[in-house]
């Protein structure tokens, strides 16, 4: 599949119209290695898919291949119907419109496995930063809603604690918060609950459950079979770089075809 | 010990405690300037740039501030083009040449610092911003330069104190703040000992002032780094 596409977004209509995201046949390599040998997906508005697989399956690299944090070798990206334009670069693919990339950005939201909070930053600043310089939200604004959404995910009352004086959940829900304050139109979490200690875990959970009640589209790398089986519409099961089983919880979780998949589950239930 | 010199030596030698102050003041703002710039170039990525910055670092830490100090003053002016140049204006002048000596020198360690500061900014909060939309440029502003700032503050404060001290030998091209004001004393009295007591205790104060400023700053920047109230 060739990856030039410099031409106008109205020649490259998405091949799923009205999919929040649309992914088709992505390769990724590290050197030699190939992590992704051609994934695809299509998210519709309201989608919860949960991305499952064992470390190295490439799932991570998938999800961030989707804001470009890492830069897909091969194949293509639409987010709300817009296709992200690649060219050649010197080393490969690169994105042919940095500013396109940025505004694209700006409408996922991205919740990592190490928070990733801006640590001179108050909580309340880390949540306003980005609608305020990114969306140029009025400061004021910014901030009404910025405290709307810590007492959603429970965390009104640190709105002036520094990230650094959270335990890990109350991080992670910050970091969804952040996310969340951009208005997005999908998250991202790339294994939201992974670095936290168990009882932490389900605090988090939590708030994802409520986003995907309140018919939120994510995507969810993740280890938790459990919350998968309950939040998500989709279940998809990468094993070396590729799809091995798609469909809804019940099939691929209770009841999966291949014999991978079945293995990786009895390992991880 | 004569007490009266050291007493009437007081006043003289303050007198050029601002001369001493504007020195370190432009040649850090200048210097800081200037070790921006060489840092940002030390991480550009660009192999000439990079190893432009390099060299200057090289050659203005590696050598004698007093040797730098000579040869933009004593040096310079032998050459008849720097003399007919533009530049002349500024380096026929031991103020401006005294400035710009300590410039150099500084810009070559601050750059370091900064250089420093910006490398130990953890990509994770670099990566975070990138997915909120933020361009390069603005991610620099709000999360990069913030952060290298509070990272590099404790050791530019050691900086700025060693300049304060460095500032001295800008009496050798006949500069009269606190040190030439001292060795001109000195040249009257022969009251080595007593002025020079003087002087160095006025060097204390100012650096005591100093390291008070800095920790301030410090403090008043890393909230994240004390317990909370």
């Amino acid at each position: 599949m060739a990856l030039s596409q410099s031409s106008p977004d109205n020649l490259n209509p998405s091949p799923v119209p009205g999919a929040a995201v649309v992914v088709e046949d992505l390769h990724k390599r590290f050197g030699k290695l190939e992590v992704l040998k051609g994934v695809s997906l299509v998210a519709h508005e309201g989608d919860v898919i949960s991305m499952i697989g064992s470390s190295g399956s490439g799932k991570s690299t998938f999800l961030r291949c989707i804001n470009l944090l890492e830069t897909p070798d091969e194949g293509r990206v639409w987010v709300n119907g817009e296709l992200i334009r690649m060219k050649e670069g010197r080393h490969g693919a690169v994105p042919a419109d940095a500013r396109q990339v940025d505004r694209i950005r700006s409408r996922l939201g991205m919740v990592f496995q190490s928070f990733n909070l801006w640590t001179h930053m108050t909580v309340l600043q880390n949540v306003i930063e980005a609608p305020v310089h990114v969306l140029g939200v009025p400061k004021r604004e910014a901030i009404e809603r910025a405290e709307a959404l810590l007492e959603k995910v429970g965390l009104a009352a640190k709105a002036s604690s520094y990230p650094s004086h959270l335990s890990g959940g109350q991080q992670q829900r910050v970091a969804i918060a952040r996310a969340l304050a951009m208005q997005p139109k999908v998250m991202l979490f790339d294994e939201p609950t992974s670095a936290l200690d168990p009882e932490l875990v389900g605090e988090v959970l939590r708030v994802m459950r409520q986003l995907a009640e309140e018919g939120m589209t994510m995507i969810i790398v993740t280890h938790e079979m459990g919350f998968a089986r309950e939040v998500s519409s989709e279940v998809i099961f990468l094993h070396q770089g590729r799809i091995e089983e798609h469909g809804p919880p019940d099939q691929v979780l209770a009841n999966p075809q291949s014999d991978r998949c079945r293995q990786f589950l009895a390992r991880n239930l | 010990m004569n007490l009266s010199i050291m007493w009437d030596a007081v006043p003289k030698l303050l007198a050029g405690v601002p001369v001493t102050l504007q020195l370190v003041s432009l040649a850090l703002l200048f210097g800081f300037v200037l070790a921006a710039v060489i840092a940002l170039m030390r991480l550009s990525g660009s192999r000439i740039a990079s190893s432009f910055a390099a060299t200057y670092v090289f050659v203005f830490r590696g050598t004698p501030l007093l040797v730098q100090i000579f040869l933009i003053y004593y040096g310079l002016g032998q050459f008849p083009e720097v003399r007919s140049s533009i530049f002349w204006v500024i380096l026929r002048e031991p103020y401006w040449c005294g400035i710009l000596a300590l410039t150099l020198n500084t810009a070559a360690y601050s750059s370091e610092m900064i250089r420093g500061g910006i490398q130990s900014v953890p990509p994770g909060q670099i990566e975070a911003a990138r997915a909120c939309g933020y361009s390069r440029f603005l991610v620099f502003r709000r999360i990069v330069a913030p952060i290298a700032m509070r990272q590099a503050l404790p050791a530019y404060g050691n900086e700025v104190i060693l300049m304060v001290k460095a500032s001295s030998l800008a009496s050798t091209i006949t500069l009269l703040e606190i040190t030439g004001i001292a060795r001109r004393i000195i040249s009257q009295t022969f009251a080595v000992f007593e002025v020079f007591i003087v002087a160095g205790a006025i060097y204390l104060v100012i650096n005591f002032l100093i390291t008070r400023l800095i920790r301030y700053a410090e403090w008043r920047l890393t909230p994240y780094l004390r317990r909370p109230a």
